[in-house]
């Protein structure tokens, strides 16, 4: 084994142990109260982990059930987001100079502050339903799309129309319509750039969900557990639903990637 | 006839356009609701009522239009977001900086790096007001948290696009480190530094006004949650929504642009490649 | 002539140098075996070869940016670092290498800033390499509003600046399209007369290292090796009609089939 060869391993072994150290060194300081006089708090705020974790396993059924109200609102947000931002990048890059304005207007939407959107689409789907907890719900969601949609037009218009060089000329040598070039060309070339957006719209769909929960009628999911303890003064539960937040926010971004992984890797 | 070819070939023609149509679509829907509301505005209110709200001198209470207290109001959020966005700047930059100065450092960090960026960092902003314990304070911490990391990681990728024989040119001058890192790797940074100044800004400001709508006070956030409550017209709300709307939009041109003032070079066609 | 040649002072001296990889897979790659050489003042010197030959490694070598695994060099009787701390060597790159928020003279003033020259020093100098490389009209450019071959000739510049005794020119002008690479061939001849520089230069175009060079090194691969090094007795100062002499095709076919193989 040539000393190259070491020092790479050495190198790789490196950045999985160092970061983990970090982590260890960073929850051994929370748990030992050192972060807390670090923050100047004390463990009524920020509780230790350990009792996090008990607050956690003490109240799975309660927990879960928001789990999945958000994990639902963000994860059918961020489907009917990526679906229409597509659909809108296809129109745009069919119509190129429409649509190119038209693009230019739904990726401003994603600098419109979440705050002011939540009410916004709150209020207009008032009269979807008398249930207050479906109503909320399609709320959330539409909320969601909303947000979703920009990263994925702009990514996938992108996706649609940088085409590699002579492309486009060899599918008209071949004779290829409209709809042959975009399923043999723009279509496939357009794969990468989903996931791009993706990797963007995955966290924001969660962010968004969370958020907009703050503002709905219907009191569910872990963005407003979060909140409605805080008001309560319930520090611990506030931050098990906190926890569990990251873990959904990881959770989903490494299936992504994982996703990326599999359907991307013929490509490399 | 060309000018008018040059206006109708523009992208800002089309994207007139299309705002042009997003205020009729609204129009014709603020005119149904109008018919079929009883407080039409509360659902949808004409733009007309809107602008009205904003231009009226009439004092919404007591002693402020609603145009100066919205103003007021924003003067409170986006001061603080501005304070949060800068140290947000500054800590980013920095923290890139050591992470490119040292391979430790950047194992260490890097991680946590992309962590943070999937992980619902404005889920935690109640948490955050309860341990700052003051409503100014957090507002200026979640900004710059948010600030931090889409600066931090743009920054660093900046840093790592730098092609070898930049290096290898500076090396062969013998260059120090310093003279490597403000003649070369800080200004080939700057469009991937502007880059994470471009998302975090709107973040920025979403941010402070959210923490506004978790405590009372000054604040957007809080005026906008009053006015749906029903404590003022809701046209306020409407002021509100628009302006953050807006403002949100343009501080990612307005990044846009202090780019383009510090880099002349970029816009510039490329040539003969 | 060759007398007088024989008598110049050696200005790089390559004894045995070698270079070893470790492959991916723990295999050991030979990609440069016992180089021997001397190169004189003022010579222009090519490094020929297919790709995988180490022409560009030996080049390294030389610039310091790689350390032989075994061998020795000497520029001017000091090892690569020393040289390259004093400055004696320019590099020009296959890009440019420009930056782009400097602008034409503010990228040929580089190197000075970095060796602390004064203000007016640095642009006095850079002026004057500006002239020598004929953009002094595009002095305000910046590089993205140049050409390529300007691009590449600001390079030069640039690598100029500091006056040193070398010039190592990494396949400078092989991203650019044959009329253009031509008229730098002639430009950088020009240059070369003008400052009398050890001019090292990395090709793998043959008919470019016939043109340019007074001695072509061909090197073969597998392992990166010296195969042969062919004396180009053409007449200076070279025009492009050289091209079209038959002493010109002759060396061609010569150092073409002095490769091994390829």
């Amino acid at each position: 084994m040539s000393a190259k060869m070491n020092s790479k391993r050495r190198s790789a072994v490196q950045s999985v142990l160092l970061p983990v150290a970090f982590g260890g060194v960073l929850i051994t300081a929370w748990q030992t109260g050192l972060l807390h006089k670090l923050l100047n708090t004390d463990e009524y705020v920020l509780p230790y982990p350990t009792r996090i974790l008990t607050i956690i396993s003490e109240n799975t059924d309660k927990i879960m059930e928001n789990v999945w109200a958000s994990l639902e609102v963000a994860l059918l947000g961020l489907l009917f987001g990526s679906v229409i931002g597509y659909l809108i990048a296809v129109f745009a890059a069919s119509f190129r100079k429409l649509g190119s304005g038209g693009l230019t207007i739904v990726s401003s939407f994603n600098a419109i502050p979440i705050v002011a959107l939540a009410p916004v689409i709150i209020n207009w789907t008032k009269d979807v339903s008398p249930q207050a907890d479906v109503r909320s719900m399609v709320a959330k969601i539409v909320i969601v799309t909303i947000v979703c949609m920009a990263s994925m037009s702009v990514n996938a218009y992108r996706g649609l129309t940088e085409l590699p060089a002579f492309s486009q000329d060899l599918m008209k040598t071949y004779g290829a319509g409209k709809l042959t070039e975009f399923r043999k060309l723009r279509l496939p070339n357009s794969i990468p750039y989903i996931f791009t957006a993706l990797r963007v719209s995955v966290p924001v769909s969660i962010i968004s969900a969370l958020v907009s929960e703050y503002f709905a009628e219907y009191v569910i999911g872990v963005g407003r557990q979060i909140r409605e303890n805080i008001l309560i003064a319930q520090y611990s539960t506030a931050w098990a639903y906190i926890l569990v937040a990251c873990v959904i926010g990881i959770a989903m971004y490494a299936i992504l990637i994982a996703a990326e992984a599999i359907v991307l890797k013929k490509r490399r | 006839m060309k000018l008018v070819r040059k206006i109708t070939n523009s992208k800002l023609f089309f994207t007139f356009i299309w705002i042009a149509a997003l205020i009729i679509v609204w129009e014709i829907f603020a005119y149904q609701v109008e018919q079929t509301k009883r407080t039409p505005e509360n659902v949808l209110p004409h733009l007309s009522g809107v602008v009205d709200s904003i231009t009226s001198d009439k004092k919404i209470n007591g002693s402020q239009t609603a145009f100066q207290m919205v103003m007021e109001n924003a003067g409170a959020t986006l001061s603080r977001a501005a304070i949060g966005y800068v140290i947000g700047i500054a800590l980013g930059f920095i923290l890139a900086l050591i992470m490119s100065l040292s391979g430790i450092v950047e194992k260490v960090v890097f991680p946590y790096l992309m962590l943070i960026q999937i992980i619902p960092i404005l889920g935690m902003a109640p948490i955050i007001n309860a341990i700052t314990k003051d409503i100014a304070v957090s507002r200026i911490v979640i900004a710059a948290i948010l600030t931090f990391y889409p600066v931090a990681a743009n920054t660093l990728a900046g840093f790592k696009a730098v092609r070898r024989e930049s290096h290898e040119l500076m090396y062969s001058y013998s260059a120090s480190k310093f003279q490597l890192y403000t003649k070369m790797m800080i200004p080939s940074c700057i469009p991937y530094f502007f880059t994470g100044l471009k998302i975090s800004a709107p973040m920025a400001i979403t941010a402070s006004i959210l923490v506004d709508t978790l405590q009372g006070g000054l604040g957007l956030g809080c005026l906008l949650s009053q006015s749906l409550k029903g404590a003022m017209t809701r046209y306020v709300f409407w002021d509100i929504v628009f302006f953050s709307a807006i403002i949100g939009i343009l501080s990612f041109y307005f990044i846009g642009i202090i780019e383009k003032l510090l880099c002349p070079y970029k816009k510039l066609e490329q040539k003969g490649r | 002539m060759l007398e007088t040649t024989e008598n110049r002072n050696v200005e790089i001296m390559l004894d045995n140098v070698g270079m070893t990889y470790d492959a991916a897979d723990g295999k050991k790659v030979q990609a440069l075996t016992s180089v021997t050489m001397d190169i004189h003042k003022g010579e222009f010197i090519s490094l020929l070869g297919p790709s995988g030959c180490g022409k560009t490694t030996l080049l390294r070598i030389i610039a310091d940016l790689l350390q032989p695994t075994s061998g020795k060099v000497l520029i001017g009787g000091e090892t690569p670092r020393e040289a390259r701390l004093k400055r004696r060597y320019g590099m020009v790159f296959q890009s440019a290498t420009l930056y782009d928020w400097r602008t034409v003279i503010k990228n040929i003033e580089l190197p000075l800033e970095i060796t602390h020259e004064s203000k007016s020093e640095r642009r006095e100098r850079a002026i004057k390499m500006l002239d020598l490389v004929g953009l002094s009209e595009f002095a305000n450019h910046y590089p993205r509003q140049l050409s390529g071959g300007m691009q590449q000739r600001v390079g030069i510049a640039r690598a100029l600046v500091l006056q040193p005794e070398i010039l190592l020119m990494d396949e400078p002008f092989s991203a650019l399209d044959e009329f253009t690479r031509e008229k730098l061939h002639i430009d950088l001849l020009k240059i070369w007369r003008k400052t009398n520089k050890t001019i090292i230069f990395v090709t793998h175009n043959i008919s470019e290292s016939v043109f340019l060079s007074d001695k072509v090194c061909v090197l073969s691969p597998h392992p990166g090796r010296l195969s042969a090094v062919i004396d180009i007795d053409l007449p200076r100062p070279r025009s492009m009609e050289i091209r079209d002499t038959p002493e010109f095709t002759a060396l061609v076919s010569k150092v073409r089939n002095s490769f091994e193989g390829v």
